[in-house]
């Protein structure tokens, strides 16, 4: 420990912490421009100088480690007079178009220049301000280069985090210039973050450009339901439109992070809605009233005639926990337990199980990811299926040493890593040692190894002797898996709701599987494939948007998206939080486990339930997890031992050559929120098929004129 | 009227007791006695009910709308804005309604402004502890949810962190 005084107050910091640290724990604010609490410190911006006792000049307290018995004054008037200078010399080159800017009103430029600035400027250059060409980052970034004061955070984070090495600086001094030496969007899933690190607007958000300003907003603390990660994320709304996304600290899920879709997609919120109830009549739709389009569905079931397990329900990738357990109760209130995901192989049992909760859930928690030894990843993409997760295995990468394998397809990965095999043999032949390679002696010794299954495993037709494959792996090598502090058998899931459904036993009998349904309910599923619906079944489509799966219904019931409720999430490490409503939603809408208690009004089989509240006591009593919010009771060593026993008796030793089918085409759309976005069919083009993005924004008619001119 | 409030018992989520450990059972009922076996299960014990608590609550003879009875607030410290380094707002306790559903808002016909009906969207109410704000809370009579505070961890950093050597291949290349 370390003890020195700031401003005539003492403090005592941990050896090694940064001056600027041991202020603010001081209490004392430091202005800043280059330093941020999750990125390497650079030192380059100058505004962080304080005076320390017998220094000759201010110090930058960013770069300068706190020293034992140092006097430290943030307040002086040395220190002021120094920031002012320093202020007065970013302003130099400054553009003042603060009015037209999009970052006026939450610009650390402009308030630190509140304090620090000069009303008048000693610089005049006869050529003017410093001018910058803009650079083109893609459909999300914009760029405003003039402003750019060199902190530098961007190219930290794109390098350090995001692992987009092509972005640098270039040019020395007063030439300095952010951008990727040659031409290049930034392909990357984290890019939009580079929008909040910069301090000025010099990088604002493209889609939320001149649309509205920071005080206009209200903001609401929520989660997000786009991916498994459950990214924590504060929604900015005004009046009844999400204008923009922003991530919200939590060092134990996605630290400050999120990811493109996540903060992007919010525009599919605005298009493609189903704001009213509809009953097929013939082959369109019709608008109904809800009494109407409820007694419709209650009249197709029994008209159906489907009895026990021909009543199917299936659920898709953005229901939320209390409408799961609403229409699972309600199913087997209707003495049914066809119970079924949407995915490939969802309306089979999953080959993991759901007795055992370890079995599905990301055991070794997000924030240990980094520090893994050695990380196996079979049948799962990282990058497109938890971004925001993938960053800390860059973090190991970088800091600890992680070395990477991955069986399953290549991708593009922002670490190195060994990729051993596509199909499902080469995991049975890795895991008995019978593959050499550097990798595969690292993983068999190291001491933290780590294993991560993703949702293509489950997919696959083999897949219960996949994870049998594993699970006896890690139960013979249980001293370095399964440790008082290390877990090393996780499950990556890709959507929302599945930990949550698999939670709540959302997934159907053996019997079940084999029976033909004769009456279907989906709940925000949009991702089956057509057969799985009969032809003759009465379809009954609930959801936000009118997406794949309202096209086969016969009754649409126009549910809320997941920024107009407040309802509980279940990420993929089994984390419970709640999200909050933003806005109210469109038109007749209505919140989802309401409009199934009302059809079981209807169909005779009352729900116990009368209020949100009522429905959460049931989640409690299904499993107390499920209502634990903001906790996290990752399974022990020994309930884990447990769960990989069952999975380890279950299969036959892997022989299928099938290789494992990445369940994500594309990173930017994969739920129906993001596919009705404007923002991420452009990054479609520009990142998934490369057109250049000042391209993408040309109405076609006019490049075509173009042409012919 | 007096009495019924007193009864009145408080639910707040975080504060529920949690007895039962999770069992690897399936623990939803799965034939059609669904009802009696919710109902069994309430009455095994191994649930406990929320005591109500001994509060006059406000609402009682405020003249408050009994409308407000029917929503929740929330309770959470307001966390800082990623865009900036300042951390001015994120020092109270807050306490806010959650939105009213199905036509709290609308956007007006004529203007394209959005109109509200929720006479509590622009109402907040700033605290300096969680206690303030449960207690206030408890004394409107309102339903609250207390949200988790997140802070950023502490963790030391180093200017010479950027030479530090890693041994076996170069992972990280500099290009600042
Ligand atoms: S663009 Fe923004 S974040 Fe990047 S160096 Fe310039 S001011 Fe800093
Ligand atoms: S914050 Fe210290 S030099 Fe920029």
């Amino acid at each position: 420990m370390v003890k020195l005084t700031v401003d005539g107050k003492e403090v005592e910091v941990p050896q090694g912490t940064a001056l600027i640290q041991a202020c603010e724990l001081a209490g004392a604010t430091i202005p800043r421009f280059c330093y941020h609490d999750r990125l390497a410190i650079a030192g380059n911006c100058r505004m962080c100088l304080v005076e320390v006792e017998r220094a000759p000049k201010p110090v930058a307290s960013c770069a300068m480690p706190a020293m034992p018995g140092s006097n430290v004054f943030t307040n002086s008037e040395r220190t002021n007079k120094a920031r002012e200078g320093v202020m007065e010399f970013l302003l130099a080159n400054h553009p003042l178009d603060c009015p037209i800017c999009d970052q006026g009103g939450e610009c650390d430029l402009q308030d630190q220049s509140m304090r620090y600035g000069s009303d008048r400027s000693r610089f005049f250059e006869v050529t003017g301000k410093r001018a910058v060409e803009n650079k083109d980052f893609g459909p999300l970034v914009k760029t405003s280069m003039n402003r750019c004061i060199q902190c530098t955070r961007c190219v930290r984070f794109a390098n350090e985090v995001a692992g987009v090495e092509e972005l640098g600086t270039t040019g020395r001094g007063n030439d300095l210039e952010i951008g990727t030496y040659v031409q290049k969007t930034l392909d990357s899933e984290l890019s939009g973050n580079i929008v909040d690190l910069c301090p000025v607007g010099a990088l604002t958000s493209k889609p939320y450009a001149f649309t509205a300003r920071p005080w206009e907003l209200k903001s609401t603390e929520t989660v997000d339901a786009l991916d498994a990660v459950g990214s924590n994320i504060r929604v900015d709304s005004r009046g009844h439109e999400v204008m923009r996304i922003q991530p919200r600290v939590n060092d134990d899920v996605n630290e400050e992070w999120i990811s493109d879709r996540t903060r992007y997609a919010c525009d599919g919120l605005k298009y493609q809605r189903l704001t009213n109830p509809l009953i097929r009549v013939g082959d369109r739709f019709q608008s109904a009233s809800w009494p109407g389009a409820i007694a419709t569905v209650a009249d197709g079931l029994s008209k159906s005639g489907a009895k026990g397990d021909e009543i199917q329900a299936i659920a898709g990738s953005l229901a939320d926990t209390e409408s799961l357990v609403a229409l699972k109760d309600l199913l087997n209130k209707l003495g049914s337990e066809n119970t079924a995901l949407d995915t490939k192989r969802g309306t089979a049992p999953p080959a993991h199980g759901v007795d055992h909760r370890s079995n599905y859930l990301y055991n070794n928690t997000i924030p240990a990811s980094e520090e893994a030894d050695a990380v196996l990843f079979v049948g799962t993409n990282p990058r497109h299926e938890a971004a925001v997760i993938n960053s800390r295995f860059r973090k190991g990468y970088l800091h600890n040493n992680t070395d990477f394998g991955v069986i399953g397809d290549k991708f593009d990965a922002i670490y190195d890593y060994e990729h051993i095999g596509v199909d499902a043999k080469t995991v049975g032949d890795f895991l008995s040692g019978g593959v050499k390679s550097p990798f595969a002696d690292k993983f068999m010794k190291a001491k933290k190894p780590l294993i991560v299954v993703g949702s293509a495993v489950t997919e696959h037709d083999d897949g219960q002797s996949v994870y049998a494959a594993i699970a006896k792996h890690v139960e013979a090598n249980k001293d370095r898996f399964l440790t008082e502090e290390w877990n090393g058998f996780s499950t990556l899931q890709r959507a929302a709701s599945h930990t949550a459904a698999y939670d709540v036993g959302f997934v159907p009998s053996q019997q079940a599987e084999s029976t033909k349904a004769k009456f279907v309910y989906l709940l925000n599923a949009d991702d089956f494939d057509a057969q799985v619906i009969p032809r003759d079944a009465f379809v009954v489509y609930q959801g936000h948007h009118g997406d794949h799966g309202a096209q086969f219904a016969d009754v649409v019931l126009p549910g809320v998206a997941y920024t107009e409720k407040g309802t509980t999430w279940i990420n993929t490490e089994g984390r419970a939080q709640l999200g909050r409503a933003a806005i109210s939603a469109p038109g007749a809408s209505r919140e989802d486990w309401k409009i199934i208690k009302a059809l079981s009004e209807l169909v005779g089989k009352p729900l116990p339930y009368e209020d949100v509240i009522g429905v959460r006591d049931r989640l409690w009593e299904i499993s107390p997890a499920l209502t634990r919010y903001d906790e996290l009771e990752s399974p022990s060593a020994a309930s884990v031992g447990l769960g990989l026993a069952e999975m380890a008796k279950k299969g036959t030793p892997v022989t299928s050559t099938k290789a494992f089918v990445k369940p994500l085409e594309n990173f930017y759309q994969t739920d129906p929120i993001s596919r009705a976005s404007v923002t991420m069919a452009n990054c479609v083009k520009s990142f998934v098929k490369g057109v250049n993005s000042e391209e993408t924004a040309v109405p076609p008619a006019e490049t075509q004129a173009q042409k012919h001119a | 009227m007096i009495s019924a409030a007193l009864q009145r018992s408080k639910f707040s989520l975080n504060l529920q007791p949690f007895k039962r450990l999770y069992s690897n059972k399936q623990t939803v009922p799965q034939k059609t006695t669904h009802d009696e076996q919710i109902k069994e299960h309430r009455e095994s014990g191994l649930t406990t009910p929320h005591p109500p608590k001994d509060v006059l609550t406000a609402e009682v003879i405020s003249g408050a709308p009994e409308t407000l009875q029917h929503r929740q607030v929330r309770i959470y410290k307001p966390t800082k804005n990623t865009m900036q380094s300042g951390t001015h707002n994120t020092h109270h306790w807050r306490v806010d309604f959650d939105i009213l559903q199905g036509g709290g808002r609308w956007e007006h016909p004529l203007m394209g402004w959005s109109s509200s009906a929720d006479h509590m969207q622009g109402t907040n109410v700033k605290f300096q502890s969680k206690e303030d704000a449960i207690n206030f809370c408890e004394k409107q009579g309102w339903d609250y949810f207390v949200s988790k505070p997140r802070s950023p961890k502490f963790k030391t950093k180093q200017y010479a962190a950027n030479y530090y050597h890693s041994p076996g291949k170069l992972r990280l290349a500099q290009t600042k």
